[in-house]
Protein backbone atom coordinates (compact mmCIF):
# COMPACT_ATOMS: atom_id res chain seq x y z
CA UNK A 1 0.00 0.00 0.00
CA UNK A 2 2.94 2.40 0.56
CA UNK A 3 4.30 2.06 -2.73
CA UNK A 4 0.75 2.82 -4.45
CA UNK A 5 0.64 5.81 -2.15
CA UNK A 6 4.39 7.04 -3.20
CA UNK A 7 3.13 6.33 -6.86
CA UNK A 8 0.30 8.58 -6.28
CA UNK A 9 2.57 11.14 -4.08
CA UNK A 10 4.70 11.49 -6.95
CA UNK A 11 2.21 12.43 -9.75
CA UNK A 12 2.82 16.17 -8.26
CA UNK A 13 6.40 16.45 -8.22
CA UNK A 14 6.39 14.97 -11.89
CA UNK A 15 4.10 17.66 -12.96
CA UNK A 16 5.54 20.17 -11.41
CA UNK A 17 9.22 19.34 -12.85
CA UNK A 18 7.15 18.75 -16.40
CA UNK A 19 5.52 22.49 -15.86
CA UNK A 20 9.38 23.80 -14.88
CA UNK A 21 11.23 22.48 -18.00
CA UNK A 22 8.45 23.51 -20.45
CA UNK A 23 8.88 27.37 -18.92
CA UNK A 24 12.28 27.09 -18.88
CA UNK A 25 12.39 25.66 -22.44
CA UNK A 26 9.81 28.50 -23.58
CA UNK A 27 11.84 31.14 -21.62
CA UNK A 28 14.98 29.87 -23.58
CA UNK A 29 13.10 29.76 -27.03
CA UNK A 30 11.79 33.30 -27.03
CA UNK A 31 15.21 34.65 -25.28
CA UNK A 32 17.57 32.96 -25.57
CA UNK A 33 20.83 35.30 -23.91
CA UNK A 34 18.60 34.47 -21.19
CA UNK A 35 19.65 30.96 -21.07
CA UNK A 36 22.22 30.64 -17.88
CA UNK A 37 19.79 32.14 -15.81
CA UNK A 38 16.78 30.52 -16.85
CA UNK A 39 18.45 26.84 -16.84
CA UNK A 40 19.44 27.81 -12.83
CA UNK A 41 16.34 29.22 -12.05
CA UNK A 42 14.58 25.56 -13.69
CA UNK A 43 17.52 23.24 -11.47
CA UNK A 44 16.10 26.06 -8.29
CA UNK A 45 12.82 25.09 -8.72
CA UNK A 46 12.97 21.40 -9.84
CA UNK A 47 15.24 20.67 -6.88
CA UNK A 48 12.34 21.95 -4.70
CA UNK A 49 9.69 20.03 -6.81
CA UNK A 50 11.69 17.06 -5.89
CA UNK A 51 12.61 17.36 -2.60
CA UNK A 52 8.66 16.90 -1.87
CA UNK A 53 8.54 13.99 -4.07
CA UNK A 54 11.44 12.70 -2.37
CA UNK A 55 10.11 13.17 1.46
CA UNK A 56 7.33 10.77 0.20
CA UNK A 57 9.69 7.98 -0.99
CA UNK A 58 11.37 8.35 2.67
CA UNK A 59 8.43 8.11 4.50
CA UNK A 60 7.53 5.15 2.53
CA UNK A 61 10.52 3.78 3.37
CA UNK A 62 10.98 4.33 6.85
CA UNK A 63 6.88 3.86 8.65
CA UNK B 1 9.96 -15.35 -11.46
CA UNK B 2 11.48 -15.99 -8.26
CA UNK B 3 14.12 -13.07 -8.99
CA UNK B 4 10.69 -10.47 -7.99
CA UNK B 5 10.10 -12.79 -4.81
CA UNK B 6 13.78 -11.83 -3.66
CA UNK B 7 13.36 -8.64 -4.16
CA UNK B 8 11.45 -7.48 -1.64
CA UNK B 9 13.32 -9.00 0.87
CA UNK B 10 16.68 -8.16 -0.35
CA UNK B 11 15.44 -4.37 -0.23
CA UNK B 12 14.11 -4.34 2.98
CA UNK B 13 17.49 -5.64 3.55
CA UNK B 14 19.07 -2.65 1.83
CA UNK B 15 17.61 -0.17 3.36
CA UNK B 16 18.11 -1.39 7.29
CA UNK B 17 22.02 -1.10 6.06
CA UNK B 18 20.79 2.65 5.33
CA UNK B 19 20.16 2.93 9.52
CA UNK B 20 22.75 4.26 11.01
CA UNK B 21 24.93 1.58 12.66
CA UNK B 22 27.84 1.89 15.44
CA UNK B 23 31.63 1.78 13.89
CA UNK B 24 33.08 2.65 17.08
CA UNK B 25 31.85 2.36 20.51
CA UNK B 26 28.31 2.83 20.46
CA UNK B 27 25.22 4.69 19.45
CA UNK B 28 25.60 7.36 22.41
CA UNK B 29 29.45 7.22 22.68
CA UNK B 30 31.00 6.69 19.55
CA UNK B 31 31.33 6.07 15.81
CA UNK B 32 28.37 5.60 13.16
CA UNK B 33 29.29 5.11 10.19
CA UNK B 34 27.89 8.65 8.74
CA UNK B 35 29.94 10.44 11.22
CA UNK B 36 33.20 7.93 10.38
CA UNK B 37 32.47 9.31 6.63
CA UNK B 38 31.82 12.52 7.74
CA UNK B 39 35.25 12.92 9.39
CA UNK B 40 36.83 11.64 6.92
CA UNK B 41 34.98 14.00 4.13
CA UNK B 42 36.29 16.65 6.33
CA UNK B 43 40.23 15.34 6.74
CA UNK B 44 39.28 15.54 2.83
CA UNK B 45 38.16 19.00 2.69
CA UNK B 46 40.91 20.06 4.72
CA UNK B 47 43.34 18.69 2.74
CA UNK B 48 42.10 19.91 -0.69
CA UNK B 49 41.92 23.60 0.53
CA UNK B 50 45.57 23.38 2.04
CA UNK B 51 46.92 21.61 -1.41
CA UNK B 52 45.00 24.33 -2.99
CA UNK B 53 46.30 27.86 -1.55
CA UNK B 54 49.74 26.30 -1.91
CA UNK B 55 49.42 25.43 -5.78
CA UNK B 56 47.34 28.52 -6.20
CA UNK B 57 48.71 31.03 -8.38
CA UNK B 58 48.02 34.01 -11.07
CA UNK B 59 47.68 31.74 -13.85
CA UNK B 60 46.10 28.25 -12.65
CA UNK B 61 48.02 24.82 -13.92
CA UNK B 62 46.43 21.62 -14.05
CA UNK B 63 42.95 19.98 -13.23
CA UNK B 64 43.00 20.12 -9.82
CA UNK B 65 43.64 23.69 -9.41
CA UNK B 66 41.63 24.55 -12.26
CA UNK B 67 38.78 22.40 -10.76
CA UNK B 68 38.63 24.17 -7.34
CA UNK B 69 39.05 27.43 -8.65
CA UNK B 70 36.00 26.99 -11.39
CA UNK B 71 33.56 25.89 -7.84
CA UNK B 72 34.77 28.87 -6.33
CA UNK B 73 34.32 31.22 -9.25
CA UNK B 74 31.04 29.72 -9.23
CA UNK B 75 29.71 30.56 -6.01
CA UNK B 76 31.16 34.06 -5.44
CA UNK B 77 29.71 35.34 -8.69
CA UNK B 78 25.93 32.78 -9.09
CA UNK B 79 25.51 32.53 -4.97
CA UNK B 80 26.94 35.32 -3.47
CA UNK B 81 27.66 38.36 -5.49
CA UNK B 82 23.99 37.01 -7.78
CA UNK B 83 21.94 36.73 -4.45
CA UNK B 84 23.50 39.14 -1.57
CA UNK B 85 24.78 42.12 -3.70
CA UNK B 86 27.10 44.09 -2.66
CA UNK B 87 27.74 42.88 1.18
CA UNK B 88 28.69 39.45 -0.48
CA UNK B 89 32.15 39.62 1.11
CA UNK B 90 31.15 39.85 4.67
CA UNK B 91 28.92 36.38 3.87
CA UNK B 92 31.42 34.59 1.60
CA UNK B 93 33.53 32.41 3.77
CA UNK B 94 30.30 31.17 5.47
CA UNK B 95 28.97 30.27 2.32
CA UNK B 96 31.82 28.99 0.82
CA UNK B 97 32.61 26.91 3.51
CA UNK B 98 29.20 25.20 3.64
CA UNK B 99 29.22 24.42 -0.21
CA UNK B 100 32.30 23.04 0.05
CA UNK B 101 31.35 20.86 3.00
CA UNK B 102 28.46 19.72 1.87
CA UNK B 103 30.15 19.02 -2.08
CA UNK B 104 32.73 16.97 -0.38
CA UNK B 105 30.15 14.93 1.50
CA UNK B 106 28.08 14.34 -1.00
CA UNK B 107 30.67 13.37 -3.44
CA UNK B 108 32.57 10.99 -1.01
CA UNK B 109 29.08 9.37 -0.73
CA UNK B 110 28.79 8.23 -4.39
CA UNK B 111 32.15 6.00 -4.24
CA UNK B 112 30.82 2.58 -3.83
CA UNK B 113 31.48 1.28 -0.11
CA UNK B 114 31.83 4.34 1.17
CA UNK B 115 28.31 6.82 3.11
CA UNK B 116 27.67 10.22 2.54
CA UNK B 117 28.08 12.04 5.21
CA UNK B 118 24.99 13.85 4.86
CA UNK B 119 22.93 10.50 4.28
CA UNK B 120 22.09 11.31 7.77
CA UNK B 121 19.38 13.35 9.17
CA UNK B 122 21.26 14.25 12.11
CA UNK B 123 24.48 15.68 9.80
CA UNK B 124 21.90 17.99 7.89
CA UNK B 125 20.27 19.07 10.58
CA UNK B 126 22.90 20.37 12.22
CA UNK B 127 24.01 22.19 8.92
CA UNK B 128 20.77 23.59 8.77
CA UNK B 129 20.59 24.45 12.51
CA UNK B 130 24.64 26.18 11.41
CA UNK B 131 22.96 28.26 8.66
CA UNK B 132 19.91 29.73 10.93
CA UNK B 133 21.86 30.74 13.71
CA UNK B 134 24.05 32.58 11.32
CA UNK B 135 21.28 34.06 9.13
CA UNK B 136 19.36 35.20 12.46
CA UNK B 137 22.55 36.16 14.00
CA UNK B 138 23.20 38.89 11.07
CA UNK B 139 19.74 39.83 11.03
CA UNK B 140 20.18 40.91 14.54
CA UNK B 141 23.35 42.72 13.80
CA UNK B 142 21.75 44.43 11.61
CA UNK B 143 18.80 45.97 13.12
CA UNK B 144 19.17 45.10 16.70
CA UNK B 145 17.80 42.44 18.34
CA UNK B 146 14.05 43.71 19.22
CA UNK B 147 14.48 45.44 15.26
CA UNK B 148 15.19 42.22 13.44
CA UNK B 149 12.05 40.21 15.49
CA UNK B 150 9.91 43.59 14.74
CA UNK B 151 11.31 43.43 10.79
CA UNK B 152 9.65 40.07 10.29
CA UNK B 153 6.42 41.75 9.74
CA UNK B 154 6.62 44.98 6.67
CA UNK B 155 6.31 48.24 7.61
CA UNK B 156 3.58 49.86 7.32
CA UNK B 157 0.61 47.79 7.69
CA UNK B 158 -2.32 48.52 9.54
CA UNK B 159 -2.52 46.86 13.15
CA UNK B 160 -4.62 43.80 13.60
CA UNK B 161 -3.08 42.58 10.04
CA UNK B 162 0.72 43.55 11.39
CA UNK B 163 0.30 40.26 14.22
CA UNK B 164 -1.27 38.07 11.42
CA UNK B 165 1.77 38.59 9.14
CA UNK B 166 4.29 38.42 11.69
CA UNK B 167 2.86 35.31 13.03
CA UNK B 168 2.81 33.63 9.65
CA UNK B 169 6.37 34.98 8.93
CA UNK B 170 7.51 33.17 12.14
CA UNK B 171 6.01 30.01 11.19
CA UNK B 172 8.04 30.42 7.73
CA UNK B 173 11.22 31.33 9.59
CA UNK B 174 10.73 28.48 11.95
CA UNK B 175 10.46 26.12 8.39
CA UNK B 176 13.33 27.33 7.08
CA UNK B 177 15.47 24.92 8.70
CA UNK B 178 13.57 21.71 9.07
CA UNK B 179 13.12 21.85 5.12
CA UNK B 180 16.92 22.69 4.87
CA UNK B 181 17.40 19.56 6.70
CA UNK B 182 15.11 17.24 5.23
CA UNK B 183 16.05 18.27 1.69
CA UNK B 184 19.55 17.70 1.56
CA UNK B 185 18.20 14.47 3.65
CA UNK B 186 16.31 13.01 1.65
CA UNK B 187 18.09 13.49 -1.55
CA UNK B 188 20.90 11.80 -0.41
CA UNK B 189 19.50 8.69 1.16
CA UNK B 190 16.89 7.84 -1.54
CA UNK B 191 19.50 8.68 -4.38
CA UNK B 192 21.43 6.02 -2.78
CA UNK B 193 18.34 3.70 -2.01
CA UNK B 194 17.33 3.28 -5.86
CA UNK B 195 20.91 2.94 -6.83
CA UNK B 196 21.24 0.25 -4.50
CA UNK B 197 17.89 -1.20 -5.28
CA UNK B 198 18.76 -1.53 -9.15
CA UNK B 199 22.12 -2.98 -8.36
CA UNK B 200 20.27 -5.57 -6.22
CA UNK B 201 18.11 -6.02 -9.17
CA UNK B 202 20.75 -6.96 -11.56
CA UNK B 203 22.60 -8.86 -9.63
CA UNK B 204 19.21 -10.96 -8.68
CA UNK B 205 18.42 -11.56 -12.40
CA UNK B 206 21.97 -12.40 -13.20
CA UNK B 207 22.42 -15.28 -10.30
CA UNK B 208 21.16 -18.52 -11.84
CA UNK B 209 23.17 -17.51 -14.95
CA UNK B 210 26.39 -17.67 -12.79
CA UNK B 211 25.58 -20.85 -11.15
CA UNK B 212 24.26 -23.44 -13.82
CA UNK B 213 25.49 -22.08 -17.58
CA UNK B 214 22.20 -22.57 -19.93
CA UNK B 215 20.04 -21.23 -22.70
CA UNK B 216 16.83 -20.79 -20.06
CA UNK B 217 19.32 -19.06 -17.41
CA UNK B 218 20.63 -16.77 -19.63
CA UNK B 219 17.38 -15.62 -21.18
CA UNK B 220 16.38 -14.63 -17.44
CA UNK B 221 19.67 -12.84 -17.19
CA UNK B 222 18.92 -10.62 -20.06
CA UNK B 223 16.81 -7.95 -17.78
CA UNK B 224 20.06 -7.24 -15.70
CA UNK B 225 21.86 -5.33 -18.66
CA UNK B 226 19.01 -3.13 -18.83
CA UNK B 227 18.94 -2.85 -14.87
CA UNK B 228 22.60 -2.04 -15.24
CA UNK B 229 22.18 0.58 -17.65
CA UNK B 230 19.49 1.98 -15.56
CA UNK B 231 22.22 2.35 -12.80
CA UNK B 232 24.62 3.79 -14.54
CA UNK B 233 22.00 6.60 -15.66
CA UNK B 234 21.07 6.99 -11.70
CA UNK B 235 25.08 7.19 -10.92
CA UNK B 236 25.01 9.81 -13.65
CA UNK B 237 22.11 11.93 -12.05
CA UNK B 238 23.81 11.45 -8.65
CA UNK B 239 26.33 12.94 -9.66
CA UNK B 240 24.50 15.86 -10.75
CA UNK B 241 22.45 15.98 -7.36
CA UNK B 242 25.23 15.82 -5.53
CA UNK B 243 26.36 19.07 -7.06
CA UNK B 244 22.78 20.59 -7.14
CA UNK B 245 21.85 20.04 -3.41
CA UNK B 246 25.20 21.72 -2.42
CA UNK B 247 24.41 24.44 -4.46
CA UNK B 248 20.53 24.42 -4.05
CA UNK B 249 21.54 24.50 0.03
CA UNK B 250 24.09 27.64 -0.16
CA UNK B 251 21.69 29.60 -2.14
CA UNK B 252 19.16 29.00 -0.26
CA UNK B 253 21.03 30.13 3.29
CA UNK B 254 21.77 33.34 0.84
CA UNK B 255 18.59 34.26 0.13
CA UNK B 256 17.90 33.68 3.94
CA UNK B 257 20.49 36.19 4.31
CA UNK B 258 19.62 38.59 1.98
CA UNK B 259 15.96 38.69 3.87
CA UNK B 260 17.45 39.24 6.93
CA UNK B 261 19.48 41.35 6.02
CA UNK B 262 17.27 43.58 4.16
CA UNK B 263 16.55 47.15 4.94
CA UNK B 264 12.76 47.15 4.66
CA UNK B 265 10.11 44.57 3.55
Amino acid sequence: MGVIGYGLGVIGAALAIGLAAFGATSAMARQPEIQGRAFTVFILASAFAEALGLIGFVVTLIS
Amino acid sequence: MEAFDKLSGEILHLVQEFSSASVFGDLTVGLTQYSFWLLVAAVVFCLVMVLFVRRASLVPHGVFVNGVEYLIDYVTNDVAKGVIGTEWRRHFPFLLTLFFFIFINNVIGLIPGMKPGTGAIGCTAALAICSFIYFVWRGCQKHGFFGYWKSLAPAGVMFPMNVFVWVIELFSLILRPITLAIRLFCNMFAGHIVMGSFAIMASLFAEPLFEQLSALNAAMALPSIAWLAILLIIYVVEMIVAFVQAYVFTILTAVYIQIAEADEH
